[in-house]
C-alpha cells in the first residue's frame, strides 16, 4: 500500500467524514478530521464511537447498522489524524482553510477537502418558540444521550417524520412523561408510502415495533396534528396543538391546550453549507435542505478537488451520509492513484447501490414528510422571527408589502440574517416566505461570511 | 410588462433610490427605480459615515493610501534614506462644496422621513477624530488642516488628555486627535430603505430584484431601459448603476464612462455597549460604532474587477488598527467581513448630468467613497436638471468629459 503525501482534509466527523476517513485509511490514505465537538459522531448520532456501557435507548438498530463503521474506523485509526474542538471559520485561498481553536488561527493545506458538515434543525416560528423548555429533536436526543438528563418531566413532541417515534420512544424509556406526539402529516399519506419503506424493512419492522411501544405504553400518537402555540411566563407551560390539514393550516377551532414543561420539535432539517458557499462552490435551491452544493456522481462539488458528502448534500440521515463518504474516498484515492479504475467503479457501485436504497427508503419518508407552507400562518405580527436582531413577523410582512422580491433586500430592509448566526435560523422562514410569494426563483441566497463562527480581535493579531 | 415613465432611475442604491425620493416629492411624474442587488453593491458595504471633510482630505476610506505612505516614510527613516513627502489626498474646492452641501441636508432630511414617511435613517452627531500616535500622524493632520483654511471653525484638536476624556477607551499611546466637528453618520441600509420607502409612498413603481439588461434606443435618444422583466419606456432614464454604471452608459450611449468596481473590505464586530462617543479615523482604518452597537471598521481600497472575495491578510490589517486603536476590542468578537465594490473614477469626482449628444440621458454614477454622504445633493441636483431648472450648484465639474480623466495617472491604490 503505498502511502500518501497529498492532504486529505475532512471537515465534520459524523457518519460520511468517518467512513470517508476510515475507508481511506483502509487504502492506506492518511487523512485529517477536522470537528467542531468535543468527540467524533456528529449530531444526531452522536456517541457511537465510543463504547459505552448499556443506555435505555431504543435505538440498538442505529447502534449495530453503525457497527461495521465503527470497526472499519478503530482498525484504521493510525491513519487519521483527528482534530476535535476545532472550527472552519473560512477558506484560505483556493487551497487551504482557517481554522480556530477559540485561542487562535491557523491555516490548514488541502490537495483533496471533503466536506461533511451535516445539517442543523429547521427552525419554525411560533408564537412561543423562543421560551425557555423548547428544544429541538437532536437536542433532545444528545441531552438523553449524553448523561441521562431529562429534557423535562412532561413533554410534548411535535413535528414530523421517523424521528418523532424514536425519539418519544427514549424518551418514555428514560422516565419522561410524553404527553403527546403530533406527527403533521395524516396516516393516509403514510400508508401511500408503504412500498418505499419496504426498501428498508428492518428499519420499517423497527419503526412498527417504535409505534407497538408507544401504544403498549399509552403515549398517544396523533397523525395530522400540530403545533399552533407554546405558552408561559419564563419557560414553556402549555402547548397548544391542532388538526393540520394537508397544506399543514392548523385548525384553531378544534385546538386543544395541555400543560407541558417541555416540547420538543422537529419539522425537518436544513443543510449546513456556510463553508460550501465560502468555497464559491455552485449551489441549487432545494425545498428540503435550503441551499445545497451542486455534486457529479461522484460527489465532487463544482471545485475539483472538493467533495461534498452526507447530508449538507441533501439530507439522507447518516446511512446515505456513510455510503456517500465511501464514494468521495473511492474517487480520491483513484485520482491519487491508489486504486485501479475497475476497483474504483465496482466499489462505487457497490456504495452506490446500498445508497441508492436508502433513498428509496428515505425518499418515501421525505414525500410523508414533506413540509408545508400553512405553517407560515403560525407566527403573528409580534412572533420574533430572526432571534440575533430580534426582527418580528410584522417587520417581515411590512418589507415584503413595500414589493422586496429576494434576501438581499429583505435583510438589508430588516436585519434579520444579519446577526451573530448569520441567518442559520431565520433563513428557512424567510426562503419559504419568498416561495410563498412565487419569488423562489430570483430570491437569492444568504450569503456566509468569514467568520463563520465569531472570532476576537485578538485572534487577528499576527 | 411594457409601461411608460417620464423617468426610469436604473440602480436602487444611495444614489439611485435618493434620485427616485427627490423626484417624486412633487408626485408629478411617473418614475420607476429598477434594482438588483448585485454581490458586492456598494450601499450594501458602507460604513455609513457622513464625513464630509473627512473623505474630501483623504480620510475614512483614503487612510489605507496614506498608511502605506507614513509605512515607507518609516522604512525610509530606518534605513538613512531620505523620507518621501507625504501628502494628503485632497479633492478640489467644488467637491468640498458638493460634499458639505449634501452634508447640510441630513439634519432636515432626517425629519422629512421620519414625518412623512415613518422611517428613521438613524442619523447621529458623532464628529469625526483622526487619531494620532506619533508626529507623522500629526505632521499629516497638519498638512490637512493648512490644506483646508476656510473651514477651520469645523476642526477642533484635541490633546492627549483631552482625547481620553471624549473617548475613554482610545489607546494611551495616541497623542491626540483632530476633530471634524460637522462630520456625522447614518446607517446606510435605513437611508437606502427610507429614500425607497418614500419614493414609493410618493407613487413610484418599485422594480426591485428586476435586473436591467439594456436600453432601448432611436437615434440619439433613449426610450427605455430593458430589464429581465420587460421594457420600461421612458421620457428620461437615470443610470445610478454604481459600479455597473460603465456598461449601462454603453448600452444607452455607446460610450464607456470611466467607472470602475473598487474593493472595499469591512470587518464588523458583534454588538457592543457603546465604547465610542464619535467616529475615528487612524491611519489604519476607519472605526464607527452603529446605532445597533456593532463597531464597524473599513476599508481597503483594492482594484480587483467585480471580486468580492474576503482575504485573510487585509482582514488582520483592518482588524489590528482597530485594536491599536480601542485596545478593548481584542477581547471582543469579529462577527462578520464582506466586501462591496465602490463606484470609482480616476478623479474620485462623481459623474453627473447629461452626456453631449444624447437626449434622454443622465448620469448619477461615480460617487467612489461617498454614495451616501452625497446622495442627498445627488438627488436634488438630478431633480433639478430633469425639471430643466437652474442647479443649486454649478454642475460643469460633475459633467462626463473624457478630456477630466485624460492626464491622470493610473490608480494610487493596487
Amino acid at each position: 500500500m503505498s502511502t500518501n503525501n497529498q492532504n486529505v482534509v475532512i471537515v465534520g466527523g459524523g457518519a460520511a467524514g468517518i467512513s470517508a476517513a476510515a475507508q481511506l485509511a483502509e487504502l492506506g490514505i492518511k487523512s485529517r478530521i477536522i470537528d467542531e465537538a468535543t468527540k467524533l459522531g456528529g449530531v444526531v448520532y452522536r456517541g457511537p464511537l465510543r463504547h459505552t456501557e448499556e443506555l435505555p435507548h431504543l435505538d440498538e438498530f442505529y447502534q449495530k447498522s453503525q457497527k461495521s463503521l465503527q470497526d472499519k474506523y478503530h482498525n484504521n485509526k493510525d491513519k487519521i489524524d483527528v482534530q476535535l474542538e476545532t472550527s472552519v471559520v473560512g477558506p484560505d485561498g483556493t487551497d487551504g482553510l482557517i481554522i480556530s481553536d477559540q485561542q487562535k488561527l491557523e491555516n490548514v493545506k488541502y490537495d483533496y477537502l471533503i466536506l461533511s458538515t451535516g445539517c442543523h434543525e429547521r427552525s419554525i416560528p411560533f408564537p412561543g418558540w423562543t421560551l425557555p423548555g423548547i428544544m429541538m429533536m437532536g437536542g433532545v436526543q444528545l441531552q438523553i444521550k449524553s448523561g441521562l438528563v431529562r429534557p423535562g418531566e412532561k413533554m410534548a413532541l411535535c413535528g414530523t417524520g421517523p424521528l418523532l417515534p424514536l425519539i418519544a420512544c427514549q424518551l418514555h424509556k428514560g422516565g419522561v412523561e410524553v404527553e403527546g406526539v403530533y406527527e403533521a402529516s395524516s396516516f393516509s399519506k403514510l400508508a401511500k408510502e408503504a412500498v418505499a419503506l419496504l426498501n428498508k424493512p428492518m428499519l420499517t419492522l423497527n419503526g412498527l415495533s417504535m409505534m407497538s411501544y408507544l401504544k403498549r405504553n399509552n403515549v398517544p400518537f396523533h397523525y395530522g396534528w400540530g403545533i399552533v402555540k407554546a405558552e408561559g411566563k419564563e419557560a414553556v407551560e402549555s402547548v397548544t396543538v391542532a388538526p393540520y390539514d394537508k397544506e399543514w393550516k392548523a385548525d384553531l377551532s378544534k385546538a386543544r391546550k395541555a400543560n407541558v414543561d417541555s416540547i420538543g420539535i422537529g419539522y425537518g432539517f436544513v443543510a449546513r453549507t456556510q463553508i460550501t458557499q465560502l468555497l464559491n462552490l455552485e449551489h441549487e435551491y432545494s425545498y428540503q435542505s435550503s441551499y445545497v452544493p451542486k455534486l457529479d456522481e461522484f460527489h465532487r462539488a463544482s471545485k475539483d478537488n472538493v467533495y461534498v458528502a452526507g447530508d449538507t448534500s441533501g439530507i439522507l440521515g447518516s446511512d446515505g451520509a456513510a455510503f456517500e463518504g465511501q464514494i468521495a474516498a473511492f474517487d480520491i484515492a483513484l485520482r491519487m492513484g491508489v486504486i485501479d479504475a475497475s476497483t474504483h467503479s465496482s466499489r462505487v457501485n457497490k456504495a452506490r447501490k446500498g445508497l441508492q436504497r436508502v433513498k428509496n427508503f428515505r425518499f418515501g419518508f421525505d414525500r410523508f414528510s414533506e413540509r408545508q407552507l400553512g405553517m407560515l400562518d403560525l407566527p403573528d405580527d409580534d412572533t420574533v422571527i430572526c432571534r440575533c436582531e430580534n426582527i418580528k413577523k410584522s417587520q417581515i410582512d411590512a418589507a415584503f408589502e413595500r414589493g422586496v422580491k429576494d434576501i438581499t433586500s429583505l435583510k438589508m430592509a430588516t436585519r434579520a440574517g444579519l446577526g451573530d448566526c448569520q441567518g442559520k435560523v431565520c433563513s428557512a422562514y424567510c426562503y419559504d416566505r419568498f416561495k410563498q410569494a412565487g419569488h423562489q426563483e430570483k430570491m437569492g441566497q444568504l450569503r456566509a461570511r468569514f467568520p463563520i463562527e465569531p472570532i476576537t480581535f485578538a485572534m487577528m493579531e499576527d | 410588462m411594457n409601461k411608460n415613465y417620464d423617468v426610469v432611475i436604473a440602480g436602487g442604491g444611495a444614489v439611485g433610490a435618493a434620485c427616485a425620493y427627490f423626484l417624486s416629492r412633487e408626485k408629478d411624474l411617473k418614475i420607476a427605480l429598477v434594482d438588483f442587488k448585485k454581490p458586492g453593491n456598494a450601499s450594501r458595504a458602507s460604513a455609513g459615515g457622513l464625513w464630509a471633510i473627512g473623505e474630501s482630505v483623504g480620510l475614512g476610506c483614503g487612510v489605507i493610501f496614506f498608511k502605506t505612505l507614513s509605512k515607507q516614510i518609516n522604512e525610509a527613516k530606518a534605513n538613512g534614506e531620505e523620507a518621501p513627502r507625504m501628502h494628503p489626498h485632497q479633492l478640489p474646492d467644488f467637491f468640498f462644496d458638493f460634499a458639505l452641501s449634501s452634508n447640510n441636508m441630513f439634519p432636515a432630511l432626517h425629519e422629512e422621513l421620519r414625518e412623512k414617511h415613518n422611517i428613521d435613517f438613524k442619523f447621529q452627531e458623532t464628529g469625526l477624530k483622526f487619531v494620532m500616535y506619533d508626529e507623522h500622524d500629526r505632521a499629516y493632520a497638519d498638512q490637512i488642516a493648512s490644506g483646508i483654511p476656510h473651514l477651520s471653525d469645523q476642526v477642533n484638536w484635541l490633546d492627549a488628555d483631552q482625547l481620553r476624556e471624549e473617548e475613554p477607551y482610545v489607546s494611551p499611546e495616541a497623542i491626540g486627535a483632530m476633530n471634524f466637528t460637522c462630520d456625522h453618520q447614518v446607517s446606510p441600509f435605513l437611508l437606502i430603505d427610507s429614500y425607497t420607502e418614500g419614493a414609493r409612498q410618493n407613487g413610484v413603481d418599485l422594480y426591485l430584484n428586476t435586473m436591467v439588461t439594456g436600453v432601448e434606443t432611436e437615434g440619439n435618444r433613449v426610450v427605455g431601459v430593458r430589464t429581465d422583466k420587460g421594457t420600461l419606456s421612458c421620457n428620461t432614464m437615470i443610470n445610478a448603476g454604481g459600479a455597473w454604471s460603465s456598461q449601462i452608459c454603453e448600452w444607452a450611449t455607446g460610450e464607456k464612462i470611466p467607472v470602475y468596481p473598487v474593493k472595499g473590505q469591512i470587518v464588523l464586530s458583534e454588538k457592543l455597549p457603546k465604547i465610542m462617543r464619535g467616529c475615528i479615523s487612524t491611519s489604519d482604518c476607519y472605526i464607527a460604532q452603529k446605532d445597533n452597537g456593532e463597531v464597524l471598521i473599513g476599508s481597503t481600497t483594492e482594484e480587483k474587477g467585480y471580486d468580492t472575495t474576503n482575504t485573510l491578510a487585509e482582514l488582520k490589517g483592518l482588524a489590528q488598527g482597530a485594536s491599536k486603536c480601542l485596545p478593548i476590542l481584542k477581547e471582543m468578537n469579529i462577527k462578520r467581513t464582506w466586501a462591496g465594490l465602490r463606484p470609482g473614477t480616476r478623479d474620485e469626482i462623481p459623474i453627473l448630468g447629461p452626456m453631449d449628444g444624447i437626449e434622454g440621458y443622465i448620469n448619477a454614477n461615480g460617487h467612489f467613497r461617498t454614495g451616501i454622504l452625497c446622495s442627498a445633493i445627488t438627488g436634488k441636483l438630478i431633480d433639478e436638471i430633469v425639471r430643466g431648472k437652474e442647479t443649486t450648484l454649478d454642475l460643469k465639474p460633475f459633467l462626463y468629459d473624457p478630456k477630466r480623466f485624460e492626464d491622470l495617472d493610473p490608480p494610487f491604490y493596487g
